[in-house]
């Protein structure tokens, strides 16, 4: 933020700091154990009195001389100028905090190349005594090095005090520098026998070469004991959080802590291998192998201790895109492009986002993501997402990613961010906000107001129902919207009549035969436990039908359909529905609408795209990535089980059960678990985001959200409350059940409109829901438009099951299903949603408002017997 | 834009700056001695082996065995000025590096290539004949690659206002070449490294004449000429160096104008000094001037520096939060390792049978 970014792109994403840093690591370990290999070898050869070991020490010294001085040194600087050019901010703070422990190192360095040129030139020239002497001093000095390094890079991990106290020697004796010490020096002892056998394997005496092999393979294997309880104390030194992070959180560490345990056991067998007298010819392979072998164990270890390090470069201090952790709430506040220095554009405009969008990608990702590279490329780790779910992502990325630093900055700069990654590099684009869909046009059956004898009132319970057409991969619902009918004789006392009568249903025909567009009826048997026929529905309701005989109702349970039809998609297939008397004559017909919905916009996030018309549907490639997440998120092999035809339905898992059969807490209910878990991705958000996942748009392809309330400018938000509060309630109901998870979710959340978190009611989902008449106060205009945390004790008090004051009459029969409370609307036009007003009355509004009493009532009305304040004129016409 | 939004925050600096100050200018002059060990001997062999269609002499063979040490020691005497020139520039320097970041980085390679090329030159010496001039050659222009890099970054750093040109051009790929005053600087660098190579060889010869060398004498003659000569183009190419300078850059109504006009007059007395001795192979005498001249140069450079960033930066604008402590314990591991230092060189002396080393 404080310094320009080298844009990299390609080699971005900390290519060029690995590709240096573990080549010079393994040098610069060897360097310090190769340094006692020489001088202990040489003293093995004076007391062996043998020549012949004395010049295998000589050649060794030649070999470790141009392996570490040149290769080693410079790529020792090479790190220096690569950490400066890719993260100057942090190595200014490792520069200006530590420069006379630096300094020091650089006395060391001095003494090591003195030191090193004189053991090597003088070698055979010098008096025993003395060269000894000079080879101990090097070792020394090279030791001293690491001494210095290690507390230098440790601090990094583990600053300790130093967070606090600023000090010199806290940040340096941090508490993982003694255990790291012995790490590394014990990881240069057996480095140094590695590189033994590469010279002693190259002896062309055999029994000598047998000898110094053999005196390797000890070098090998002596410090490997000591160097696994060091890794055990490193390990059990660091704290607990950075534990979890690595060992528990961090899924990309995973092959590297499988690499480096499976490295531990291979390395000891090569010991041992070479330790066996073999001809040259195979040692030398070996030898060379067990070099690769020993970097790439080398290459593990410092992954893993980066990968510790996540989200900071400097723990606590400083995140791994330069930010100070101090700067986060500023930024903010304020905004990167009024706090990084290097950007060019101060404000984001139209024309300017994606070159702004790319600006802030160097500053806040380039460290860690390549742009078409190979470290983390941007592309592929964001390849589903459209801007505005990239935007989502990146606003919650820190919450079940924990090696990723938070975002910093504003909305309007992340916007801007996502924008640049999704459709600059991606080319993907948000859907189109406005859809266009038509108006849907019905034959209104007609209704004599003299001679009709019955009114047949209908409606469903599932006002906004959607399904997900994936059933080859997994089912959120099996295709099924219900159809409730009273039939009602007409009179002085209407009645509501289910004896003696037969209702008939029958799905529009171009909606009739759904096992042509969604694979459902492949895979109902696994799903659901039940090998249906095509077209009908889990209670087996197939396309028409009768409706079964209820206490007080009609109904037609799961009538399957969907919402697609040879000519494209329709969210609303009407349902004809005729009443017959037992000798088959013709009481009464209607007709509603069974709202289905593939609206569903989860390939914003989950890669894929609308399958129909651009508007609707999940691809298959969304469908596999989303098992594909819940794989990596929580341990699941979903998407090889459904690839292998065992497609998986969400509540199977997901049942809202407490605990497993063995005890064990069980998976969250799916609303609790859905919504809390994508909440940390959408906060701060209204209804919009409602509708990334459900068909509430106004300008969406379904536009479910269809009755008055919407018409009068209610939307999700006002009953459900915001995603986050709607989020918690659910959470909150699963925490109360003693599920540990739903705590873990919720505290990642915050409410709008009832603090403290506390406050917030518990609620089951399909039971405890907002109630009308939290608002509608002794069915009064209301006095709030929004109702959050107040739910319906039962399901019995859910609005689709409550009844008027006779307790014969549904209240949907006359004010139509959840979401599409007469009058409705939408794009589709308000035919399709007021069926039954025009039909009976000629208007749009409920069955009986503005006095009309005369649809049921032969005689005219003065008591209010459905509920009270009925009898007036409609308030909202 | 402004350059001056563009300047980074320095961090805080744990002692006063006077002390980086001092240690910066002490180990850039070790470093820009030995650098210039380096680069004007490995040119000079160069020149002898083209001019001599491969074939060796003393002062190649000379070159040749000792060239991985002064590559070794230059680099190394580079780490320190490098680290102090951070603590007091670094966010200048850090911002200069990164515009040229691909050039910066590739240092790193050509370095290790071009060392790798003095081990071979040094072991494969007799065998190579015709190959020394193309392999010296090859060195050269390679180690001549990285100080002309190195010009780039020291004056980059100088001119933030000519950074914003990053925003069309952030790939590391930027250079300080709109700078008149860089190519007559980079010369008056290398010229003055070739000066210091000529003096050198002069001095092995030197003490190769001491300790009884019958055929040294050519040689001191040798490398005195080079010296003297390189050091009187010097001062033409220093005239175009010093006309290259900003208008106005060199204010005599500041201290730091006043010292460098004294430090650059003084350099150069001592310089014609120096050449004038050499040009009677009083080689002793010579040196002393040429270190004289060279340690006034460098004071000269450190004024100009200051003079340059007078708009954008002062030392003594960073912030201290002291911690003598460390500085304290550095102190005595550098008297200590000194110390240690001249012990080895000193029983290495007393106790090697044969003080040539092989090749």
């Amino acid at each position: 933020m404080n310094y320009p970014v080298w844009q990299l792109d390609f080699f971005g994403g900390g290519f060029l700091i690995a590709a240096i840093a573990v080549f010079h690591v393994y040098i610069s370990h060897f360097a310090v154990g190769g340094g006692l290999f020489l001088v202990l070898t040489e003293m093995k050869a004076y007391r062996d009195e043998d020549n012949a070991i004395l010049e295998y020490v000589r050649k060794h010294a030649q070999f470790f001389l141009l392996v570490t001085m040149v290769a080693g040194g410079i790529t020792g600087v090479g790190i220096w100028f690569t950490i400066a050019l890719l993260n100057p901010a942090a190595t200014s703070v490792l520069i200006h905090t530590f420069v006379f422990g630096w300094a020091a190192e650089w006395v060391f360095f001095v003494i090591e190349i003195v030191a090193l040129f004189i053991y090597y030139y003088s070698f055979g020239k010098m008096q025993r005594k003395y060269h000894l002497i000079i080879g101990w001093i090097y070792f020394g000095a090279a030791w001293m090095s690491l001494f210095i390094i290690n507390g230098i890079i440790d601090f990094m991990l583990t600053p300790g005090s130093w967070i606090e106290n600023q000090n010199f020697w806290s940040g340096f004796f941090n508490p993982t520098f003694w255990p790291a010490l012995a790490f590394r020096t014990f990881f240069a002892l057996l480095i140094a026998g590695l590189f033994g056998f590469v010279t002693a394997t190259w002896i062309k005496k055999e029994t000598l070469r047998v000898s110094m092999t053999r005196f390797a393979a000890l070098w090998l294997l002596i410090p490997f004991v000591l160097f696994i309880f060091s890794a055990y104390w490193y390990k059990a030194a660091l704290p607990a959080d950075i534990q979890e992070m690595l060992f528990e959180r961090m899924p990309a560490m995973t092959p590297y802590i499988s690499g480096f345990i499976w490295i531990s056991p291979l390395l000891v067998l090569g010991g041992l291998l070479l330790a066996i007298r073999m001809p040259r010819a195979v040692t030398r392979p070996i030898a060379l192998t067990m070099l690769i072998i020993g970097l790439l164990y080398m290459g593990c270890f410092e992954f893993m201790r980066e990968g510790g390090r996540k989200p900071y470069i400097i723990y606590d201090h400083m995140y791994s895109n330069s930010i100070f952790t101090n700067d986060m709430e500023q930024i903010n506040q304020q905004g990167l492009l009024a706090n990084a220095k290097w950007i060019k554009n101060k404000s984001i405009t139209d024309d300017n986002r994606l070159e702004t969008g790319r600006e802030l990608y160097n500053v806040l990702c380039l460290s860690c993501h390549a742009v078409g590279g190979p470290m983390h490329g941007i592309e592929k780790l964001t390849a589903g997402f459209t801007p505005s779910g990239l935007d989502a992502m990146i606003s919650g990325m820190d919450i079940f990613h924990p090696y990723m630093p938070p975002y910093a900055g504003t909305d309007e700069e992340r916007y801007a961010l996502a924008y640049y990654i999704a459709y600059g590099l991606n080319g993907r684009l948000d859907p189109e906000t406005t859809v266009p869909v038509s108006k849907k046009r019905i034959a209104v059956p007609t209704f004599n107001n003299d001679e009709s004898t019955h009114v047949l009132l209908a409606w469903n319970t599932l006002g906004m129902h959607t399904i997900s057409d994936t059933y080859e991969h997994w089912s959120l619902q099996a295709p099924g919207n219900n159809v409730y009918a009273q039939l009602i004789l007409r009179g002085e006392t209407p009645e509501v009549v289910t004896d003696e009568v037969v209702l008939n249903y029958r799905v529009e025909s171009a909606f009739s035969t759904p096992a042509d567009h969604v694979h459902f009826w492949d895979s109902s048997a696994i799903l659901f436990g039940n090998k249906l026929e095509p077209n009908t529905g889990l209670s087996g309701s197939k396309m028409q039908g009768t409706m079964t005989q209820e206490d007080g109702f009609f109904l037609a349970d799961q009538i399957p359909v969907v919402p697609y039809t040879k000519d494209g998609y329709d969210p609303y297939p009407i349902v004809t529905i005729e009443a017959k008397s037992a000798d088959g004559t013709l009481l009464a017909t209607t007709k509603v609408a069974a709202p289905v919905s593939t609206e569903m916009g989860c390939y914003q996030c989950h890669g894929g795209q609308w399958r129909v018309e651009n508007k609707a549907g999940f691809t298959q490639t969304t469908a596999r990535n989303i098992l594909a997440v819940h794989d990596r998120m929580s341990g699941t092999q979903l998407l090889a089980q459904a690839e292998a035809g065992k497609p998986q339905r969400c509540q199977s898992c997901h049942s809202g059960q407490a605990t497993e059969t063995d005890g064990s807490s069980a998976p969250l209910n799916l609303s609790a678990s859905m919504h809390g878990f994508h909440s940390a991705f959408l906060k701060g958000q209204g209804a919009e985001s409602c509708s990334l996942c459900h068909p509430s748009s106004p300008t969406g392809a379904t536009q479910s959200l269809r009755g008055i309330h919407n018409e009068i400018g209610l939307d999700c938000t006002s009953c459900h409350g915001s995603i986050e509060e709607h989020a918690m309630s659910l959470l909150k109901g699963e925490a109360d059940k003693g599920q540990p998870k739903a705590s873990a979710l919720a505290q990642y959340l915050q409410p709008y409109v009832v603090t403290p978190p506390d406050e917030i009611t518990a609620r089951q989902p399909w039971v405890n829901q907002p109630d009308c008449l939290n608002c509608h106060l002794e069915f009064e205009a209301p006095e709030s438009d929004s109702t959050f945390n107040q739910w319906t004790a039962s399901a019995e008090e859910l609005y689709s099951n409550r009844t008027d004051e006779s307790g014969s009459l549904f209240c949907a029969a006359c004010h139509s299903s959840p979401h599409g409370i007469y009058p409705a609307a939408n794009g589709y036009g308000e035919q399709v949603h007021t069926i039954q007003p025009l039909q009976y009355q000629g208007n749009t509004l409920p069955i009986g408002s503005n006095f009309n009493c005369a649809v049921c009532h032969t005689v005219e009305m003065e008591d209010e017997m459905h509920h009270p304040n009925m009898l007036r004129e409609f308030r909202n016409q | 834009m402004d350059p001056t939004t563009l300047i980074p925050t320095p961090d805080a600096i744990p002692v006063h700056w006077g002390w980086f100050h001092i240690l910066l200018l002490v180990t850039f002059t070790l470093h820009i001695l030995l650098m210039n060990i380096m680069l004007g001997t490995v040119f000079i062999a160069a020149a002898n082996h083209f001019t001599r269609d491969g074939a060796g002499s003393p002062p190649t063979k000379a070159v040749a065995e000792k060239l991985p040490f002064t590559i070794a020691f230059a680099v190394n005497f580079g780490v320190a000025p490098l680290l102090f020139v951070q603590v007091l520039y670094g966010h200048l320097i850090y911002t200069s590096s990164i515009l040229m970041g691909t050039f910066w980085l590739s240092i790193i390679g050509i370095l290790i290539a071009a060392y790798y090329l003095a081990y071979i030159y040094k072991y494969k010496y007799l065998q190579l004949e015709k190959g020394r001039a193309l392999l010296t050659g090859s060195i050269c222009i390679m180690l001549l690659f990285i100080a002309f890099l190195f010009s780039n970054n020291l004056t980059l750093m100088l001119h933030p206002e000519s950074w914003p040109r990053y925003f069309d051009s952030p790939g590391g790929l930027l250079l300080n070449l709109a700078d008149p005053t860089i190519w007559p600087r980079y010369l008056h660098f290398i010229i003055s490294a070739i000066a210091v190579g000529g003096m050198s060889i002069a001095l092995f010869f030197t003490y190769k004449k001491h300790t009884g060398d019958p055929e040294a004498a050519p040689w001191i003659k040798y490398g005195c000429k080079w010296f003297a000569y390189a050091t009187f183009i010097n001062f033409g190419i220093g005239a175009w160096f010093l006309g290259s300078l900003p208008r106005g850059l060199v204010s005599m109504h500041t201290a730091a104008g006043v010292f460098f006009v004294i430090f650059l007059i003084c350099g150069i007395i001592a310089a014609v000094f120096a050449a004038l001795l050499a040009l009677k192979e009083r080689v002793m005498p010579a040196l002393y001037s040429l270190l004289t001249a060279i340690v006034l140069m460098i004071l000269a450079r450190d004024m100009l520096r200051t003079l340059y960033l007078q708009p954008w930066f002062s030392r003594s604008e960073l912030t201290v939060q002291a911690s003598y402590s460390p500085l304290l314990v550095f102190l005595l591991f550098f008297i200590g390792g000194m110390a240690l230092i001249g012990w080895m060189l000193k029983i290495t002396f007393q106790n090697t049978d044969n003080q040539e080393v092989q090749s």
